[in-house]
């Protein structure tokens, strides 16, 4: 391998021949539309079209990748793992000191447990499929996941939960038997048999439970030997079980188990010498790693596996209380041991050797270019905790934030291109101090409002973070969506909730007109329900108005129905050219057995009808600018160019026959209130 | 792991230009037999072509879309000399030319809507080095649009991008595709000025003497600098940081402090396009050698490429019949309908999601840590 890695290269069904290159342009997220373009620039071309003999079609492809996220299993893993984030972030915030540290600790096993879940789920699904080509797949996932645990177990272990006293041993025995299960499964087997002793797996499973410091089962096995009442075997059996075991001696100092230890090294070394054992030569072996030898653990070698299995096995027998920062020194040796034997050294082997030389940085790059499309969960979560816990904040690594943010970022990248994944998205990218944001409002531009429900969702988001041109916008976008489809009222709602004065405007003006035309409104629900938000532009103020007076006038109380369309007519709310659809609707009010207006109300209305009339009849456009500018004592900022257009609008002639029809009315109803409220009393 | 999916998009010849709306849900494709075709998604992730009718009497080299509050509207370019705008019809798949911009003598290049705050401004730019500035003048009726503004860059223009940043002036900046390596400099940079009511030249990178085919800024995200990608002979990618703004000793406007990225000589001779991703991490190129690349900075700022894409070969026409093989015998009939500008949801010969063999991507630049100098790898 390169000591650079090289950029991956990827072929595509697509042609590439000599007059067409490959093109491409990002779609959303992790997408690519890829197509054949001309190799020559788009001047040379003749635009005069196809007379160059193309006859085929060019096809495009849409190519996406970074898709492994988004399988059953791995959402799961996704989901688990945002609640402890968010969890984790907020405990930060909160917490401090050794109950951070706590937490911490805990958040990286939960991680852990969740990969690990994850895992067996998969596990499952490949022992059920039959599927040869679904269960490679199922298999490679496993292997990552497993891959991952192995590194962040060991990164836990050195970065995160600092054992007391430097005794990083036990923990790394601990690790290596958590991911290391074969001696166990074996030793099983062999317990079984009939005849312990003669399975062909014997020596071999005690071998391996002895290089994993498994005492215990391994003396449970010499136990089951026919000759474990011989001298040699008892002897064995004494020293494992004088073995000094640190778990057992928490209270004393490492200096003090140090040198029990060398006492009980010495006493093994003295029993081999003296050759109890040469009787037995798998009994002999067992003595020899007991001393720590060197040559043993070359042949014992494959029992471990991998050299960092082996490389804990050794430390166990030759250096037990080896200090964190000492581990890098045993390193190459077990590599070279493994090497020999004609092993290639992987990504993981550079990971963990990385790890166990305290070079984070070289851990989080390389994990996060040799995990797959997982390693930005991988990276991003790890980095984080690592963060939290100081371990490479900005003393310890120039970039320290920054490379917890980049990762973040990155995972987060991957999320958005998820139809629901995005809202986890949007949560990580809360705790991204330097960029988050912004990103969060190009994404949130970028996100398909696929239905009112999601648009409401984001909205929601939104407003929790005060992004309130993103607000706006959407409600824009749902707005003029609805208009588009023809669904005015949905469309209305939109804009008031987006405080849109001149779609609004716009929209109520369509909503009058369809009144003038049909005589009946549409959307009822919306207009009867819109409170203080029809107060936003002039137009909706007087539309709400006009449904309120219909609705007073079916129910009959017509007292009312006739001050409001006065008040309406009086204060100009109206727009110029539904005055005459207002004036018309004044008539049956006229016509009531009983007097409805009074004399004073029926002069305004007289007074409106005169104001109308005569603009009317001066219809020029230099007259109905001053006319209107005397007629109108408030400004009518929205609806200046509305009005205009309407006064200039020529009436019909059904229209002028309303109008005298309504004439007649008001005076009939004039003489009928002065009758009734005996204002002019007869002499 | 990659997955591909081929559309056939039947374009009687070749494809200038694949837009794709701001949701992701529409994408619109032009080409040199003078249609324009939209394509929408639908819920099982297939692309259906929803219109495809004649826009221009010359080639359409790009078409883009607006932003979605003002509707579904595109713009197109040809060499017809003319921009136009297009406006989907309420309710209908019919798309409904709202104006044709005619004010250019030569071949219109490019054409782009102006990013949203700025409300609806489109700029296209011309084959005579003229860049024109249109504006609606009501966005509810789009048949009206004024000639705001219209300055000369005194050289071909191939190509023109807007700066996407809302907390600084206006920024375009330009490219010409003059093949004179001694003509000056082929990208310019022009800035609004609110005081002056026009339209400054406020920087020429020098670096660029090649004709430059594509240029696009990346979309901001809150850096202090705008990064820009110039398609040439090689492939630059700029950073612009604006100086501190001082009026008094700067009447012209910012200066910016310009910084070379990145430069690439990576396509062999020319570099075609270039694209950025929503939240502009990943730059995608493409060249004379018929690959594309992507391009990604680490955290450290470095761009390096992270993977290559390449045609395998297979020739065009075959390609085409294995898909016309694999539509239905209905579907084939509905495709031949559809030259005639209809606007049936046919061509949906896509075929399943091709699994590729390919290596896992991992999307993680390499960087120059001294470490990796003298670590082995094997």
């Amino acid at each position: 391998m390169a000591s650079e890695r090289e950029s991956e290269e990827i072929s595509v069904p697509l042609p590439s021949s000599e007059d067409a290159s490959l093109q491409a342009t990002w779609g959303l997220g992790n997408q690519l539309f890829v197509y054949a373009a001309d190799r020559r620039p788009a001047k040379d071309t003749n635009g005069e079209g196809s007379d160059m003999g193309h006859t085929q079609s060019y096809d495009i492809l849409d190519l996406r990748w970074g898709q492994d996220m988004h399988g059953p299993t791995t959402r799961k893993l996704i989901n688990e793992s945002h609640s402890v984030f968010v969890m984790l972030q907020g405990q930060v915030t909160s917490l401090s000191g050794s109950a951070l540290y706590n937490q911490l600790k805990e958040a990286s096993r939960q991680y852990r447990s969740i990969a690990k879940a994850c895992s067996l789920e998969l596990q499952l699904l490949m022992s059920n499929t039959v599927d040869e080509g679904e269960r490679e797949y199922y298999g490679n996932q496993v292997e990552l996941l497993e891959t991952m645990q192995i590194i962040w177990s060991l990164c836990e272990i050195l970065f995160i939960d600092i054992a007391p006293g430097e005794m990083v041993l036990v923990q790394l025995l601990n690790w290596v038997r958590w991911h290391f299960s074969a001696g166990r499964e074996m030793a099983q087997d062999v317990i079984n048999d009939e005849i312990p002793e003669e399975h062909p797996a014997y020596w071999e499973a005690i071998f391996r439970l002895l290089l994993q410091g498994e005492i215990e089962r391994v003396r449970k096995l010499l136990s089951l030997h026919s000759c474990s009442q011989t001298q040699p075997f008892t002897s064995v059996e004494e020293l494992l079980k004088k073995m000094p075991q640190w778990g057992n001696l928490r209270t004393v100092s490492l200096a003090e188990f140090d040198l029990k230890w060398r006492h009980w090294r010495e006493e093994c070394m003295r029993r081999y010498e003296e050759g109890h054992f040469t009787a037995f030569a798998e009994l002999e072996r067992v003595v020899q790693v007991l001393c720590g030898d060197m040559l043993v653990f070359s042949e014992l070698k494959d029992y471990c596996e991998t050299w960092y299995h082996l490389l804990i096995s050794r430390l166990l027998y030759q250096n037990p209380t080896v200090r964190p920062t000492d581990l890098a020194f045993h390193v190459q040796a077990c590599m070279e041991e493994f090497q020999r034997a004609g092993h290639r050294m992987g990504h993981v082997d550079n990971i963990l050797q990385a790890a166990l030389e305290f070079d984070l940085h070289q851990v989080i790059k390389d994990s996060s270019t040799s995990l797959g499309d997982r390693s930005w969960w991988f990276g991003a979560h790890l980095t984080d905790i690592l963060h939290h816990c100081g371990q490479i904040d900005s003393q310890k690594l120039p970039f320290g934030s920054n490379l917890r943010e980049y990762l973040l970022l990155e995972y987060v990248a991957g999320l958005m291109s998820h139809h629901s994944l995005w809202q986890v998205g949007v949560d990580y990218l809360d705790h991204c101090p330097v960029f988050g944001k912004e990103h969060m409002k190009l994404y949130i531009e970028n996100l398909p409002l696929d239905s009112e429900r999601k648009a409401n969702k984001l909205i929601h988001i939104c407003e929790e973070r005060d992004l309130l041109e993103q607000v706006q916008s959407i409600c824009k976008i749902m707005g003029v969506r609805c208009s588009q489809d023809g669904r005015l009222g949905s469309a209305l709602s939109w804009f008031l909730r987006s405080k849109d004065v001149p779609a609004a405007t716009r929209l109520t003006e369509k909503f009058l007109q369809d009144y003038k035309e049909n005589g009946n409104f549409s959307h009822l629900d919306l207009l009867d329900h819109m409170g203080p938000t029809m107060l936003l532009t002039q137009q909706l103020t007087f539309l709400g108005k006009y449904r309120e007076f219909h609705r007073m006038y079916q129910e009959k109380d017509l007292k009312g129905a006739a001050s409001l369309l006065l008040s309406m007519l009086t204060a100009r709310a109206a727009p110029r050219h539904f005055w005459v659809t207002l004036l018309m609707d004044a008539l049956p009010l006229l016509e009531t057995p009983q007097v409805i207006l009074g004399t004073s109300q029926t002069y305004e209305l007289m007074h409106c009808l005169e104001e109308l009339t005569q603009d009317l009849t001066r219809n020029t456009p230099t007259s109905t600018t001053p006319s209107r500018a005397s007629s109108t004592p408030t400004p009518q900022s929205a609806g200046t160019g509305v009005t205009a257009a309407g006064s200039s609008q020529i009436l019909s002639q059904r229209d002028l026959e309303k109008l005298k029809l309504l004439r007649l009315a008001l005076c009939r109803n004039l003489s009928r209130s002065i009758v009734h409220e005996g204002t002019i009393v007869p002499l | 792991m990659f997955v591909a999916k081929s559309i056939a998009v039947d374009h009687k010849d070749l494809i200038h230009d694949v837009s794709y709306d701001f949701h992701g849900r529409r994408m619109a494709t032009c080409s040199s037999d003078q249609t324009v075709k939209v394509w929408e998604q639908g819920d099982d992730g297939t692309w259906h072509c929803t219109a495809s009718w004649k826009t221009h009497s010359g080639s359409v080299w790009r078409v883009t879309w607006a932003h979605p509050e003002f509707g579904q509207v595109l713009a197109t370019c040809s060499f017809d000399r003319t921009a136009a705008v297009w406006e989907k019809e309420a309710g209908q798949n019919h798309w409904l030319k709202r104006t044709s911009l005619v004010d250019s003598r030569t071949s219109v290049t490019d054409v782009k809507f102006a990013p949203k705050h700025m409300g609806l401004q489109l700029a296209t730019s011309s084959a005579d080095g003229i860049i024109r500035i249109y504006e609606a003048v009501d966005v509810m009726n789009l048949s009206n649009w004024s000639l705001q503004h219209e300055f000369n860059c005194h050289m071909g223009c191939s190509c023109l991008t807007w700066n996407t940043s809302r907390v600084h002036p206006p920024l375009i900046a330009m490219g010409s595709d003059d093949p004179n390596p001694s003509g000056g400099p082929k990208v310019k940079l022009y800035e609004y000025s609110e005081v002056q009511r026009k339209w400054n030249k406020v920087e020429a990178l020098s670096v660029v003497s090649d004709a430059v085919h594509d240029i696009q800024f990346a979309p901001n995200v809150g850096r202090s600098y705008h990064l820009l990608a110039v398609a040439s002979k090689e492939l630059y990618i700029f950073s612009l940081k604006p100086y501190r703004k001082d009026p008094a000793s700067n009447p012209q406007g910012n200066k910016f402090e310009i910084r070379q990225a990145g430069m690439f000589d990576c396509h062999d001779s020319q570099v075609w396009r270039v694209s950025w991703n929503v939240i502009g991490t990943i730059l995608v190129s493409s060249g004379a050698d018929g690959c594309v690349r992507m391009w990604k900075a680490n955290y450290l700022g470095n761009w390096k490429c992270i993977s290559e894409l390449k045609g395998d070969g297979t020739p065009g026409e075959g390609h085409a019949a294995v898909a016309q093989n694999n539509q239905p015998p209905g579907t084939l009939a509905a495709n031949g309908s559809m030259g005639a500008n209809n606007n049936s949801s046919s061509s949906n010969a896509i075929r399943p999601p091709v699994p590729m063999n390919l290596k896992r991507n991992t999307g993680w630049p390499w960087m120059d840590i001294k470490k990796d100098s003298f670590k082995l790898f094997y």
